[in-house]
């Protein structure tokens, strides 16, 4: 497979997104990835990411610095949305896109990057753990309403 | 954490800025009252110049490539001083008179949400322009302008729509659909004009770029989504804005958008001068490539409204067959229900395809009456009757007859306003005035 092409995420890429996300939770929600596209395009267009292989992207990372979130008051550079295509899945391109999105956090002047996962997504904590992330001293509460 | 700096005007600039904002965009006040809800947490907004501090200091591009960017006019080759005045007064202006444009038709949105979008967006063109009177009151003009920099400010605030620089800032919008259009074709075209201008000679304006651009992303967006919803609810017969008025729309557009990118033939000058890193033709291409894939885009998330059994390989399937054969597919027609680009030789007045004879699809046509129906079928209604078309339909039957030579249709415009217009307040003639009396 050719080597991808990371870049900042656009608006053109929506549909690209909507499709990776199709093919993994098998729900077309383009109304859904309209919102989060547009609301991280205004926050900081330079930090979502996506792969492109041969002109088609293939993934994406979604995310930003953010100071203040639960009481953390340092800024933070939060791992939010992230898909691979399934046929696109073993080369490296979460990992490709999570460096990229990191590198952008620190020159943001984040000097730690978090994110939450699902004790089932037993593939994304593990992809997680592979690029340095460990249990944080926090914990996660909710319920239910 | 921040990569860049602010700076303010001088006073009188300001308070200038601010007064033109009083007349032409009145309705800027409500960003800052609609700002928590359609915003919240985003930085609120700044009327000031933003500058990038990580801008190279060697030249990019250019037959000065590697050696230092220059920080002051004086210090650029005297043609490239020369050029890049007159993109900054260029620039500037559309940055105003899009603003203009916005604003005419903005209480016409139908969703709150699309019309804080656009608002934000005119609030951030306002931004630009600021930018740009900033590089010409920052700096020393003198060795390429015997135009003082109040002049100059007078002239950029002076301009309405018909008086601008670009013909695409001179069109009066129609309805709500051209203000998401326009964000979607011509925002685009400044997006290409800020990226090439990143490696700018002058150190002062390629610093200008990186923050604009950022902005102009979100401008994109406010073009591209709204599109989408629309074409979604476009495949219901309750559809308030339907295919038809989008493709019109398009066809309204995107020949000014073409035409802002300079002469086909042309831009080597830039990059020789290092002001530019690509020449219309190249950066032409690439616009028309996305505009292609945002058509594309849009038609799929329709097919997929209309056919919502139809799994999304088969709607793959079916857009791909229908772009390359055309004809119909369960009652979607190529021709009449999907979006296209025009050919871009299509109602012309630029450029090396200049009141050339090319209809929408690439046809050509012999007899300018037929050419003129076949634009004037294309076109939104209420733009048909616009003082710019009936000058288009006139110039293009004068240059089929030879009565007018090609050269001097090109340079014609409608005078669709004075311009110099000076500030429609009683007690004031000029936007910039000296002391505090300006605002």
């Amino acid at each position: 497979m050719t080597e991808a092409r990371i870049r900042p995420l656009t608006e053109l890429d929506i549909d690209a997104v909507t499709r990776i996300d199709e093919k993994i939770t098998g729900r077309y929600r383009p109304e859904v990835w309209e919102q989060r596209v547009v609301y991280y395009i205004r926050r900081d267009p330079d930090a979502p990411k996506v792969a492109e292989v041969d002109g088609r992207v293939v993934g994406f990372m979604l995310g930003e610095v953010r100071g203040g979130e639960f009481g953390l008051e340092e800024p933070t550079g939060w791992i939010e949305f992230f898909g691979v295509d399934p046929a696109a899945r073993g080369g490296g391109i979460g990992r490709l896109l999570a460096q990229e999105l990191l590198d952008h956090f620190r020159a943001q002047g984040a000097h730690i990057a978090r994110t939450m996962v699902a004790r089932q997504d037993r593939d994304i904590d593990a992809f997680l753990r592979a690029m340095g992330f460990a249990p944080a001293a926090l914990t996660a509460l909710e319920r239910r309403l | 954490m921040s990569d860049e700096v602010t700076r303010e005007l001088p006073k009188p600039f300001h308070d200038a800025v601010v007064h033109w904002q009083q007349h032409n965009f009145p309705d800027y006040p409500r960003l800052a009252e609609d700002w928590e809800r359609f915003f919240p947490k985003d930085q609120p907004f700044c009327l000031c110049a933003r500058i990038a501090r990580s801008t190279g200091d060697t030249i990019d591009v250019g037959e000065r490539k590697g050696q230092p960017k220059a920080t002051a006019p004086k210090d650029l080759d005297p043609e490239a001083a020369q050029q890049l005045l007159a993109i900054i007064r260029a620039q500037a202006s559309t940055e105003f008179g899009s603003i203009q444009q916005h604003q005419a038709t903005l209480f016409r949105a139908n969703d709150a949400e699309d019309q804080a979008w656009v608002l934000r967006v005119m609030a951030e063109e306002l931004r630009h322009g600021y930018q740009m009177i900033h590089l010409l009151t920052s700096a020393d003009w003198s060795p390429v302008t015997e135009a003082k920099p109040a002049d100059m400010v007078e002239e950029i605030l002076s301009m309405k729509t018909g008086s601008h620089v670009l013909a695409a800032f001179n069109l009066e919008y129609d309805s709500f659909v051209d203000n998401v259009v326009f964000c979607a074709f011509i925002d685009r075209v400044g997006k290409y004009q800020l990226t090439m201008q990143k490696v700018a000679a002058y150190k002062p304006f390629a610093a200008s770029m990186p923050p604009m651009l950022r902005e102009e992303a979100f401008h994109l967006a406010t073009g591209v989504v709204p599109l989408r919803r629309w074409v979604q609810e476009a495949a219901e017969p309750s559809a308030l804005v339907t295919m038809d008025q989008l493709q019109r729309a398009i066809a309204k557009w995107f020949a000014r958008g073409l035409e802002m990118f300079g002469d086909e033939r042309g831009g080597e000058t830039n990059v020789r001068l290092g002001l530019k890193d690509k020449t219309n033709r190249q950066a032409q291409d690439e616009y028309v490539a996305e505009c292609e894939q945002m058509l594309d885009d849009l038609n799929v998330r329709y097919l997929r409204s209309r056919y919502k059994d139809r799994d999304r390989d088969e709607i793959d399937r079916v857009y791909a067959t229908l772009k390359r054969d055309g004809g119909r597919y369960d009652g979607t027609s190529w021709g009449e229900d999907l979006l296209k680009l025009p050919q871009r030789a299509f109602f012309r007045r630029r450029g090396e395809h200049a009141f050339e004879l090319t209809g929408f699809s690439g046809d050509r046509f012999e007899d300018v009456e037929k050419y003129v129906e076949h634009v004037l079928a294309r076109l939104p209604e209420a733009y048909r009757a616009s003082i710019d078309v009936k000058h288009w339909a006139d110039v293009q039957r004068k240059v089929a007859r030879g009565e007018v030579t090609l050269k001097d249709a090109v340079k014609s415009m409608p005078r669709l306003a004075r311009v110099g217009g000076a500030c429609p307040c009683a007690n004031s003639v000029r936007w910039v005035v000296d002391g505090s009396g300006a605002a």
